[in-house]
């Protein structure tokens, strides 16, 4: 389905215009602002702002009042490459990059747009930047190429000696083998969703004081000496907003000098006052009517790292809509009561709908849970309003994971082979594309675990998993289905779809 | 002081579980499911002594087992109902998973057992948002102790992580001089249902490492020093809750001033 290439703002923007035509002269019409926000453009962020996508409005709150991005570092080109921050962390994208913005983009710019950097904006440097399909991997699936250090280093820069081995199966995209790539030359190449810059007290919330998945307790950021969530990056390798900074910095944008003080708490202000999420239902109207609470005011004035279970159950913001009365139904259209009971339902069966958990390190293993466990979503999807894990949520979920995972026959495929300990689940010999959290901790039993994210604007921003294996929402569920082998009913499957395309 | 130590220590106590001190059980075997469904955490985890082929209900281990893998049971003969699983109920108990036996996976019905509906219960610690009760001092040298499992230096979660939640508390309200942690490891070899079972030395390194990164990031500021210990020994703490082994697989942290 073609998307709407402006946003709600621009064009009510658009609207004004057209009826002060009349008495303001057509040369003096502010142009539609698009819908990509380039670097350096120098827009002011509103307050609030509206992007429509195929489920209905994305709202975006920027608490504090309004922001003159103009030589604001997270929407500067600061880096050689001409990206910002902004170009892989897109307001009308839930602060992610959906694979359909991409291709908007590449058809837009004939693929010049800083977003397609040959570094990490193609499946890999060495490729011919002009062609398509050294991009596919960010066009087809939304993927960035992450560069990691082999041996592995933790998030404050110390090396650890790994207890596996990493040998190169597959490499389709030739970014680890030959003469400067691989686990031979240093590093090793993944291929990673950008993460939603958004809703950030909830992903930097610690709401117990240890790691139940590790069994430790949590890690302190030396220079605030407050404990670290865990749950910024897919792999965990920086605890701090300041080092992801550092980290991207150095990256994807390819930062020549470190980044200042002052750009830094610019960055981290910005990054902790922006809030998002679906507004409107394209089949339910607002999503905060009837007694519901859906949209970023409850994300933005709800206190985080709440768990679910002893709070504010995980959806309840839809409880609401279990029973509408006679007279409330009314007010609504068929389509928009039936589709609101259904997100009602699926908020239940996102918390109560109970299968076995098995063979799933950060759940089954170390952590004694046991092997299998009965459990539902909100097992590790548990923090109030995010759906994020209140732990650090460090879980091999199997999507880059061989047996579970989907073959992908365009990502690398490495052969972890484990030196001490063999892997409770997969044995000594193993393979998976991306050993996420392994690159961090340097330990066998971590490969495949991907920390879990904020669930909020989902609909903004497919396609899903780190790896972008599910390409709709349709896909995160039937994923599920048969890795759990759970038996979701063709119902239940509709009722979840619907209730996380109004998140 | 010890004595006062003591005392302390069977207060907190009272928090856990209620326990009894029935037949002590130690088996060797492979565990099954019992895929009951009273909701989240309700399965029931059995284990049969293949000599007197007793077959019990081992579920209310903290740490559970994983059904590829033999498990080494430590517990007591309860006098709670079957009701729930089907099988003699062990309470305490405790399952260490020893991943160098594999085990045949199986899973039985729930032929009509309800399960164990999970409540929230014993040893389990409040979020960070929960502010903790200073204890009172006058604070004077201290010991607490964490527990594991057989082979493993991993935290117990709503176990290990209890105990030293509440140790923590203490020690920043006494604020020490220094904690001296020593780990122990069961190094004494014994025969468990044919299985030679005897920890290495190295765990007991390994156990008070964890615990001392733990502590230094729990209570930072306070010196850690690790030591260890070879040879099996005992412990009398009434939060190893009467089982030997348990007892036996343990860091001590001792708050010195």
């Amino acid at each position: 389905m073609a998307r709407h290439r402006f946003s709600v703002q621009s064009v009510f923007l658009l609207l004004a215009t057209v009826i002060g035509a009349a008495a303001v002269s057509i040369a003096a019409a502010r142009p539609p602002l698009p819908r990509w926000w380039s670097p350096g453009e120098g827009r002011v962020f509103p307050e609030q702002l509206d992007y429509q996508n195929d489920e209905g409005t994305l709202r975006l709150l920027l608490t504090g009042g309004k922001l003159d991005t103009k030589g604001h570092p997270f929407f500067e080109p600061i880096g050689r490459n001409g990206r910002a921050c902004v170009t892989c962390h897109q307001p009308a994208d839930a602060m992610s990059l959906s694979a359909q913005s991409a291709r908007e983009r590449w058809d837009a710019t004939g693929g010049k747009d800083p977003l397609f950097a040959a570094y990490d904006g193609s499946n890999c440097p060495s490729l011919p930047q002009g062609a398509r399909a050294s991009h596919s991997l960010l066009l087809d699936r939304g993927l960035i190429r992450i560069e990691r250090a082999w041996p592995v280093r933790e998030w404050n820069g110390k090396a650890v000696t790994p207890d596996f081995t990493i040998t190169v199966v597959r490499d389709p995209n030739g970014c680890n083998s030959g003469p400067d790539h691989g686990p031979e030359h240093g590093n090793i190449s993944v291929y990673r969703r950008p993460r939603p810059v958004a809703n950030m007290k909830y992903l930097l919330a610690a709401g117990f004081p240890f790691d139940p998945k590790q069994g430790y307790a949590l890690p302190i950021d030396p220079r605030t000496g407050k404990m670290m969530s865990g749950n910024i990056m897919a792999d965990n390798r920086t605890g701090t907003l300041r080092l992801q900074m550092e980290d991207a910095g150095s990256t994807h944008l390819q930062m020549l000098k470190r980044l200042g003080e002052a750009d830094i708490s610019r960055i981290e202000d910005f990054e902790k006052r922006i809030f998002t999420a679906q507004q409107v239902g394209k089949e339910a109207g607002a999503l905060d009517t009837l007694g519901a609470k859906g949209g970023p005011a409850h994300l933005r004035d709800s206190e985080p790292g709440a768990l679910g279970s002893i709070g504010e159950p995980v959806w309840s913001e839809f409880a609401k809509w279990e029973d509408i009365s006679p007279e409330d139904a009314k007010t609504l259209t068929p389509a928009q009561l039936a589709f609101r009971q259904s997100v009602a339902r699926g908020a239940k069966v996102f918390r109560d709908k109970t299968f076995l958990i098995s063979d799933t390190a950060g759940i089954n293993s170390r952590i004694g849970f046991g092997n299998p466990v009965r459990n539902s979503c909100v097992f590790c999807h548990n923090m109030s309003q995010m759906g994020n894990d209140v732990a650090p949520g460090q879980v091999d979920l199997g999507t880059t994971t061989m047996p579970f995972a989907d073959p992908m026959p365009d990502l690398p495929l490495f052969r972890i082979t484990c030196l001490k300990a063999p892997h409770p689940h997969y044995g000594r010999v193993f393979y998976t594309m991306d050993p996420g959290f392994a690159l961090t901790s340097g330990r066998c039993g971590d490969v495949g675990k991907i920390t879990l994210q904020s669930m909020r604007g989902l609909a903004a921003r497919a396609p899903y998993f780190s790896n972008g294996l599910a390409k709709d929402l349709r896909g995160v569920v039937d994923y599920y289905d048969r890795r759990y082998d759970i038996g979701y009913t063709e119902q239940e499957k509709r009722d979840l779809v619907n209730l996380m395309s109004v998140l | 002081m010890k004595s006062l130590a003591t005392l302390v220590a069977l207060v907190a106590s009272l928090a856990a579980p209620a326990q009894d001190t029935g037949e002590l059980v130690r088996i060797v075997t492979c565990p099954v499911y019992r895929d009951t469904d009273a909701g989240r955490k309700s399965g029931c985890w059995l284990a049969t002594d293949r000599e007197s082929g007793q077959r019990y209900d081992v579920s209310w281990s903290p740490y559970k087992p994983d059904w590829n893998y033999a498990i080494l049971v430590e517990g007591r003969v309860s006098e709670e109902p079957p009701t729930p699983c089907g099988d003699t109920v062990l309470r305490p108990v405790r399952t260490s998973r020893l991943y160098e036996i594999p085990c045949t996976r199986h899973m039985l019905p729930a032929e009509a057992y309800p399960g164990r509906k999970y409540k929230l219960q014993g040893r389990y610690i409040d979020p960070l948002s929960v502010p903790r009760k200073t204890p009172p001092g006058p604070y004077a040298q201290r010991t607490f102790t964490a527990y594991f499992e057989y082979g493993n230096d991993f935290l117990i979660y709503q176990y290990d992580d209890y105990l030293l939640d509440n140790a923590a508390t203490w020690i920043r309200a006494a604020k020490p001089g220094k904690l001296v942690v020593t780990g122990f490891a069961a190094t004494d070899p014994v025969e468990v249902s044919g299985v030679t079972l005897a920890e290495p030395v190295e765990l007991a390194r390994q156990r008070a490492e964890t615990i001392a990164e733990t502590l230094r990031r729990l209570v930072p500021g306070i010196p850690v020093e690790t030591r260890w210990q070879a040879g099996t020994t005992r412990s009398d703490d009434p939060d190893a809750d009467t089982i030997p082994g348990q007892a036996e697989r343990r860091v001590e942290i001792r708050a010195v001033f």
